[in-house]
């Protein structure tokens, strides 16, 4: 049978073989669609842990599911869909697949709090937002959000020289989160910079860009600085 | 020898448990710091009650008849008692209208306090004047016409919203109040009995009509009055431009944000530690637990017993309880006083 409203199933549920026979009657084609069943199968009982492991996320388990933190959200307010309620549910259980639908709007918190300070039982659901969206992207269901960008190009100037060369990592962030390197204001603060500097100020900030000073004594602090976070990771998450 | 029991407290616990004590054969004096014996259920004027359907001023005042027509209980009303000297067998109560009694034990019944909706400003008590708590609803079923406080018209709809002041650790109250659920059911039941064309609407997260409460409170309720019950714990109470009042949340099966009016919004207030307790504890030397209750014994072998030796507590003293187990837990601690009493 043809299906008339497949606008109300989603499109992964729909199968069609193109070419299909059965018991010697051509079926090819719409004849032989079949929607496969929403219903669920199994929970990921591991996966409440995990998301624990990320900071913010430790008291997920307490929910009970009042809603008081969606109703006072204020992504909830642009957008239903945005529902950390459903979300902590989702993650208790380990509904992964039902989670990932929303993979493209669940980091759009705005840690604006007011879910923290109305939730009866303190579960803190805007830290379980910051865990899930860390969780996606270190499992790369989604790309790095600039800030997670920009976080690591800032430590890994850190730990190579013990400093920041601002224009570097200005360069490098734009650079890596696809950005115009000439943006207006950017383009404005240096015409101006050159105007009203001393020179000597100007010459050193020149130098540094090109040389790439370190910290004096820096030596191996960003070796182990490094070893030591990697541990903490490892310990953390396994 | 003394074969007298100091009860402290009035409400259904004290009253049965001076009435228990005077059947054994021994002497009761109760203390009660209000100017009228009942507790909470005369005090509050509570309306019919869970789960016998008798209005408590019939029912409680049957109690109050009882203890004040018995020779052999002496009651003080408005008073305290200020200090407590002696030991297990052998008490001296000084009371604050400058009495002493000399008493072999001592009853704590002095039960809980009434969460106040003020601490939760958000759901619109003292802002709003058609926003009531569950004793002013019982109030108002009890004087037999349900309008609204603001001008008198009858609602068309009154929402009650559960667990307020109850379950939360915003406002570090962590218990569930034991009674609220099968009272908000028995309440929305007697608002439609009251005023038929009047819809109620009930705002749970989860429903606690515990035992024999399921179908009889419950049940009757959303199958004999067509209550509905919203899964949704409510955010806010806002005012309309028309003088409605808008309960706004979200409806959690729906998963969609809700703003409906209402004409009255009710809030099924939770029961808190007296407030008195942290006077109490130090008075007559004994533990409050950590909620801030009185701390009960361990209760297999020392049943209705506190943290001190001869002095025993019952009912909502120790935490929130029906008027039904508070009176059985009153005769039972009367019963480990006497027992006190005829060893001394
Ligand atoms: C809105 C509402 C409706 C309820 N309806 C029902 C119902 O229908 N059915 C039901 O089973 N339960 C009901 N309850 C619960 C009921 O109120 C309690 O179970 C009951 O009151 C407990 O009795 P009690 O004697 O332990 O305490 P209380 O009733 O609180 O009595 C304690 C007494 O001690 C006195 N006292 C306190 N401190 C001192 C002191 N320091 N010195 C001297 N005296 C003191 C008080 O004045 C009071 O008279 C309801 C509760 C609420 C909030
Ligand atoms: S912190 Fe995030 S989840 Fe919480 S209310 Fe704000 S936007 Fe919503
Ligand atoms: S407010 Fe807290 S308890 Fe309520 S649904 Fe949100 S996270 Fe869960
Ligand atoms: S009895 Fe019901 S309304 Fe009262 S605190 Fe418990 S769950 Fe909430």
């Amino acid at each position: 049978m043809a299906i008339h409203e497949k606008s109300l199933i989603e499109a992964e549920r729909l199968k069609t073989a193109d070419h299909l026979v059965i018991d010697g009657v051509d079926v090819s084609g719409h004849w032989n669609t079949m929607i496969t069943p929403r219903t669920l199968c199994d929970y990921d009982e591991h996966f409440e842990k995990t998301i624990q492991k990320y900071g913010g996320g430790e008291n997920v388990h307490r929910c009970w599911q009042c809603g008081s933190c969606t109703n006072s959200c204020t992504m909830y307010a642009q957008n239903v869909n945005f529902n950390p309620r459903y979300w902590i549910y989702l993650t208790r259980l380990g509904l992964k697949d039902e989670l990932l639908k929303d993979k493209d709007i669940i980091w759009q918190c705005v840690s604006c709090n007011r879910c923290t300070h109305i939730c009866p039982r303190d579960v803190r659901p805007e830290g379980v937002m910051k865990a899930l969206a860390h969780w996606m992207e270190e499992e790369g269901i989604t790309e790095k959000s600039p800030a997670t960008v920009f976080d690591e190009e800032f430590w890994d100037q850190i730990a190579e020289r013990g400093r920041i060369e601002d224009s570097e990592v200005l360069k490098n962030f734009f650079q890596k989160t696809g950005q115009e390197l000439t943006q207006d204001w950017l383009v404005e603060m240096i015409k101006r910079m050159l105007k009203h500097l001393p020179f000597k100020h100007l010459f050193r900030s020149g130098k540094n860009a090109v040389m790439h000073p370190r910290t004096q004594s820096w030596g191996r602090t960003g070796e182990v600085l490094k070893q030591y976070v990697q541990e903490q990771k490892e310990a953390i998450h396994g | 020898m003394s074969d007298t029991v100091l009860v402290v407290g009035g409400g259904p616990a004290g009253l049965s448990a001076a009435a228990g004590i005077s059947a054994a054969g021994f002497k009761a004096v109760l203390v009660e710091k209000e100017d009228r014996l009942g507790g909470a259920p005369i005090l509050s004027g509570y309306a019919k009650l869970v789960p016998s359907g008798e209005w408590a001023k019939d029912a409680i005042g049957r109690m109050v008849e009882q203890v004040e027509g018995d020779a052999n209980i002496q009651v003080h009303k408005s008073t305290k008692v200020t200090k407590l000297d002696g030991d297990a067998g052998n008490f001296t109560a000084t009371l604050s209208n400058g009495d002493t009694v000399q008493v072999g034990s001592v009853v704590l019944a002095t039960g809980f306090t009434h969460f106040d909706s003020i601490n939760k400003p958000e759901w619109g008590f003292g802002t709003f004047p058609d926003v009531l708590t569950t004793t002013q609803m019982e109030q108002m079923v009890g004087s037999g016409k349900i309008t609204c406080p603001s001008d008198g018209r009858v609602p068309e709809r009154v929402a009650i919203l559960l667990c307020v002041g109850s379950r939360d650790r915003q406002i570090g109250r962590e218990w569930c109040s034991k009674i609220c659920c099968t009272v908000s059911a028995n309440l929305a039941m007697e608002i439609k009995e009251l005023s038929p064309e009047t819809e109620v609407f009930i705002y749970y997260m989860d429903i606690r009509t515990f035992g024999l409460y399921e179908d009889k409170f419950y049940w009757k309720s959303q199958e004999e009055f067509k209550v509905k019950y919203v899964k949704a714990r409510i955010a806010e109470v806002t005012a309309s431009d028309d003088g409605r009042l808008l309960v706004k949340g979200e409806d959690t099966l729906v998963k969609r944000p809700i703003v409906i009016p209402f004409d009255i919004v009710v809030h099924a207030i939770g029961m808190d530690p007296n407030e008195d307790n942290p006077e109490i504890a130090e008075t007559f030397g004994v533990g409050l637990e950590k909620h801030g209750y009185i701390d009960k014994a361990e209760t297999y072998t020392n049943t209705c017993g506190t943290t001190r030796k001869g002095i025993y507590s019952c009912g909502a003293a120790y935490g929130p309880e029906t008027i039904d187990d508070s009176i059985a837990q009153g005769k039972a601690a009367g019963l480990r006083a006497v027992a006190d009493l005829s060893r001394a």
